[in-house]
Formats: C-alpha cells, sequence, structure tokens
C-alpha cells in the first residue's frame, strides 16, 4: 500500500483538505468508534496544533513530510501535561510531566498526536482485555480480541481513526496485534529507538516501535524516532533506511531464508496457520530462493524464559507504584499497609500475577533454580540466532499460533496467553529487528533479521507483496 | 520473607499458571559452555567510554509544577505521606 503520510502531506499542500479538518475527523471517528480503542483524547492538544500547520500553510510556507499527520500513541507513553495511565487504575489521573524521546521526535517533525490508546496494563497482556478501561475490540470483527498489548493503537491504525501509531513490544507487544488486524508493526533493534518516557515492563527487552498500513511509512517513521538519546543509556547508533531501498532490485535467487521446526511443529499452531505458511515457503522455494529449516528452542522453552525474566524486571519496575507520590493512594493506618491496599486494590489480577511471580524467582532460594538459569538460557538463546545468522540471512516465521480468540474466552486462562506468545518472545529475548507483515497466514508472517540489519527486512517485505 | 510483603499485595501467592512456567525453566539444562553463550552477555554491556556525563541537571519548572499537581495528597505545597514508619 501506498504511503499514507506521504498521501497526506499532498492533500495537505494542495490545500484538498485542511489540517484543522483531518484532525477534526478523526477526533470524531474516535469518538464514535465502537472498537473501544481511546483512553483519552487530545482533541484541544491537536487542534491547536493543526491550526498552526494551517496558518502555514495559507502563508505559503513550507511544510515537513510529517508536519499535521495526526497519529496514536499508546497510553504507556509519556506527553507533557496529557494523561498518562498505562491502562491502570492506579494512574487514571497521572499527568505526563515530560515528553517521551521517541514521540518528541515525532512532534518535532510536526506530526500531531491526537489520541492516548487503550492497551493492556502497563502491557501485560496478549488481548488488550486486561485495561482499566475495558477490552478494545478488534478491527475485522469486533466479538474478537485486537490482540495485545498495543490492541488499540493496531485497531486504529487498521481502521484509519490514526494514521499510523507508536506502540511498545516487550514480548510482541507490536507484532502480535499486527498480525490480528493486518497491518504492519515493526519492532526495531533493542536500543535503536530510546525507552525514555515508555513506562518500563521489562526494561531488557522493552521496545518503541511504528505501526502502519504501509511499509514506507514504518521506514519512514523509523528514521525519525531512532538515534543515541543521553536520557537511555541503553540506545545505539544507527543508519538511516534509505528512501530507494523499495526500488533496490530484491536479489532474489541465492537469498538465504531459514524457518524453525519447532515453531511449524508446535502442536498449539493452527492448521489453517500451518498449511499457509508451507504454502508460503514452497513459493519461496520456487522463486529461487534458499530456504532452510533449522532447529531451535521448543516453544516452551522459549515462553518460559522470556516470562521468567520479564516478571523479575516488572516487579522490580512496578515497585515504584505505591501511591506515595503520585497515582491514586489508599490511606491505612500504617505506611506499609498504605502500600499493599493502594496495590492490591488498583492492580489488575494479571499485573498481580506476574509482580508474584516476579518476586518469587528472585527471592531466597528461587534466584538460582529458576532466575540465573532463565539468565543462562537467555545466553543460549541469543548465541543460537547469533549461529543461525551465519547460515541464513533471514529468519521467517507465523507471527502467532492461533486466529484470534473470542473477547472473553481467554483471560481465565492465562497460561494459554502466555504460550500464545510463542512464536514473538524469542526474537525479544535476542534484541532482533523483527517485522510482522499482515501477508501469507490469517494473522500474518514475521521477518527476522541479525540486530541493525532492518534494511534488508524492508527489502524483503516488499518482495513479499510482489509475489502474494 | 512471604510473597504479599515482598510484592506489597494482600493475600498475594504463587499462580499455578506461573509455577508452570518455572517448573519448564527447572528442567531446562542450559548449556553455558557451549561455544557462543557467553558472547551475547558481553554484546549487552554498555561501555563506560559512552555513559553521560555525571552531573546535576536542573529540571525545567513546567516539570516541577506538574509533578507537585500529581502529588496524591499535598499540603502548602508539600507531599503529605503517612505519619507512622513503623520498622
Amino acid at each position: 500500500m501506498e504511503s499514507e503520510i506521504r498521501k497526506i502531506h499532498k492533500q495537505l499542500r494542495s490545500g484538498s483538505i485542511s489540517c484543522t479538518g483531518l484532525v477534526n475527523q478523526k477526533i470524531k471517528e474516535l469518538e464514535e468508534s465502537p472498537n473501544n480503542t481511546a483512553n483519552y483524547l487530545l482533541a484541544e492538544y491537536a487542534l491547536e496544533r493543526a491550526a498552526k500547520v494551517d496558518r502555514k500553510l495559507s502563508e505559503g510556507e513550507k511544510i515537513g513530510l510529517l508536519e499535521g499527520i495526526p497519529f496514536g500513541v499508546k497510553d504507556v507513553y509519556l506527553l507533557q501535561g496529557c494523561n498518562a495511565s498505562g491502562s491502570s487504575a492506579i494512574l487514571k489521573g497521572y499527568i505526563a510531566p515530560y515528553t517521551a524521546t521517541a514521540i518528541q521526535k515525532l512532534m518535532d517533525a510536526g506530526a500531531i498526536p491526537v489520541v492516548k490508546e487503550n492497551c493492556d496494563s502497563f502491557g501485560h497482556g496478549s488481548s488488550n482485555e486486561n485495561s482499566a478501561f475495558g477490552p478494545a475490540r478488534n478491527a475485522l470483527n469486533e466479538d474478537l480480541v485486537p490482540g495485545g498489548s498495543s490492541g488499540g493503537s493496531a485497531v486504529n491504525v487498521a481502521k484509519g481513526h490514526t494514521v499510523f501509531s507508536i506502540g511498545g513490544d516487550t514480548g510482541g507487544s507490536i507484532r502480535q496485534p499486527a498480525g490480528f488486524n493486518r497491518v504492519y508493526g515493526l519492532k526495531p533493534t533493542y536500543g535503536r529507538i530510546s525507552r525514555y518516557g515508555l513506562m518500563a515492563y521489562a526494561s531488557s527487552t522493552d521496545c518503541v516501535g511504528p505501526i502502519s498500513k504501509s511499509l514506507e511509512d514504518i521506514r519512514l517513521l523509523l528514521n525519525t524516532m531512532s538515534g543515541p538519546d543521553g536520557h537511555d543509556q541503553t540506545t545505539i547508533a544507527s543508519s538511516g533506511i534509505p528512501a530507494d531501498i523499495f526500488s533496490e532490485e530484491f536479489p532474489g535467487k541465492g537469498f538465504k531464508l531459514g524457518y524453525y521446526k519447532s515453531f511449524i511443529e508446535n502442536e498449539h499452531l493452527d492448521p489453517g496457520i500451518r498449511k499457509n505458511f508451507l504454502e508460503l515457503i514452497i513459493r519461496l522455494k520456487q522463486q529461487g530462493l534458499r530456504v532452510k529449516q533449522m532447529d531451535f528452542f521448543n516453544t516452551d522453552v522459549l515462553v518460559s524464559t522470556y516470562y521468567t525474566l520479564a516478571m523479575a524486571e516488572t516487579a522490580s519496575n512496578l515497585a515504584r507504584l505505591d501511591g506515595m507520590n503520585y497515582g491514586e493512594r489508599m490511606t491505612a493506618d500504617t505506611l506499609k499497609e498504605g502500600y499493599a491496599l493502594t496495590r492490591s486494590v488498583h492492580f489488575t489480577e494479571e499485573t498481580k500475577r506476574r509482580i508474584v511471580g516476579g518476586n518469587q524467582v528472585l527471592s531466597l532460594g528461587h534466584a538460582e533454580e529458576i532466575y540465573l538459569k532463565a539468565r543462562a538460557l537467555r545466553s543460549q538463546i541469543t548465541g543460537a540466532f547469533n549461529r543461525d545468522f551465519k547460515e541464513v540471512d533471514l529468519i521467517i516465521s507465523p507471527v502467532s499460533p492461533g486466529p484470534p480468540p473470542k473477547i472473553g474466552s481467554s483471560l481465565d486462562h492465562p497460561l494459554e496467553m502466555y504460550l500464545s506468545d510463542a512464536y514473538t518472545v524469542g526474537f525479544s529475548l535476542g534484541g532482533l529487528p523483527t517485522l510482522t507483515s499482515p501477508v501469507g497466514t490469517e494473522t500474518g508472517i514475521q521477518i527476522t533479521a541479525p540486530k541493525n540489519q532492518e534494511q534488508v527486512i524492508f527489502k524483503f517485505a516488499k518482495y513479499l507483496t510482489g509475489i502474494i | 520473607m512471604p510473597l504479599d510483603l515482598l510484592s506489597s499485595i494482600k493475600g498475594a501467592s504463587s499462580s499455578e499458571a506461573v509455577t508452570e512456567l518455572f517448573s519448564v525453566i527447572k528442567k531446562a539444562v542450559p548449556e553455558n559452555t557451549k561455544e557462543g553463550t557467553q558472547q551475547p552477555e558481553k554484546e549487552s554491556v554498555i561501555s563506560v567510554e559512552n555513559l553521560r556525563s555525571d552531573e546535576v541537571k536542573e529540571c525545567p519548572e513546567i516539570e516541577k509544577e506538574i509533578i507537585r499537581a500529581n502529588f496524591p495528597k499535598e499540603k502548602n505545597g508539600y507531599l503529605v505521606v503517612p505519619k507512622v514508619i513503623d520498622d
């Protein structure tokens, strides 16, 4: 699909639409949407900025490519002066004191945030049902979950309520909802985009990333948000992806792709998704690509390693939420009693489950048996990726074992929800760039490259759209 | 220390789903000595040459105002906290 950003930019420049009209239209769509994707609408904030863009245009001034483009922000990012709840009850009245670096970079380029989007509370979930704002609904079928945790963001993009949205991906939270709503979603290389101003879930895998209907827009947004940031010591330098990447000829014959046997032989994989994935493999081989089936860890090891580490990190990160300095406070006779009451009442069951699990693995006696072992497994998983990428250029895989479930059907089965992340969490542990492309299977496919090789993903994703 | 105290969550106890995940880890045998497994740990280390300068930076006034506005309980511009710290 052509770039939505470029299309709207042309319309704004030609005067066929006004920025104020565009922003008003998006706000109205979000307000009236039955999909429950908006935690907070930023009408006044956005319209003020839109008026400035219209003024510039009326005075004949040039505008930048992103100037006046309305976008959505997952409600785990801080935007100065606006609500930032993390879709949790404990932060429902919280106002962000500063703006996240990634969002600031988009705003510096002129893009206009119009909505703080519904998501699983603190990113804890794969269905967007674990939210203090109620579940968001799938863009293609409102009876189904939109995926999570960035469910509201993916739905808004799919329905055109935002031109693009910025999600957050810790173990698949951009890629899985992108697949469930048939749009593109990129988890970049860990550290490529600053996490400053993103509410921390599991800091060692948390990533900022764009969701869009257009591959070109994903490229533009990645380039805009990337770069080192003094506020986030894990950020890395990276080169921009050039605009002509999509016009370069794809090598085709001789290009080496890998896919994991354990992913395809997983007994929980939906037969339709397996069939479509294997048909894609055959198609790619017919095109002359060298496709190799590779051995890898079983998905239960990947899921368990990820959740052990993520729970340990979230237990530490969310310890700050006690109602003392900000957020909702419940008063009690003693300080400790106040902490416990505040956290017990305001955290969701899933958030509590993860905090308790995290404290369990970090406690004396369990740390060696579980936490340190999970860290060793992570090292081993990362080592395996390094070896695999000596043999292949990219790895492709399904996004999810099954199609989106019905709303309400998975909330009482946390283990099933954890296992549904089987195909996304491994790449998070490796810090690898992975794109969900909405082609190939019912929930799309994932394309994974070595660290900082996003340009190879873009080339292959474009090639795929030409052969499917 | 009991999980409810560690987590500051009333009645906290381990869940069946999470225990199931941990049992997979307990059974797994990481190959710590296998070639290539030590390298990733080195990759994730941040160089001391690249740390930000160790200096205090004044927070903009607007941030201070919002931080104060976020106080759950406030009196004369100060954050009110419970009086009793029992141990």
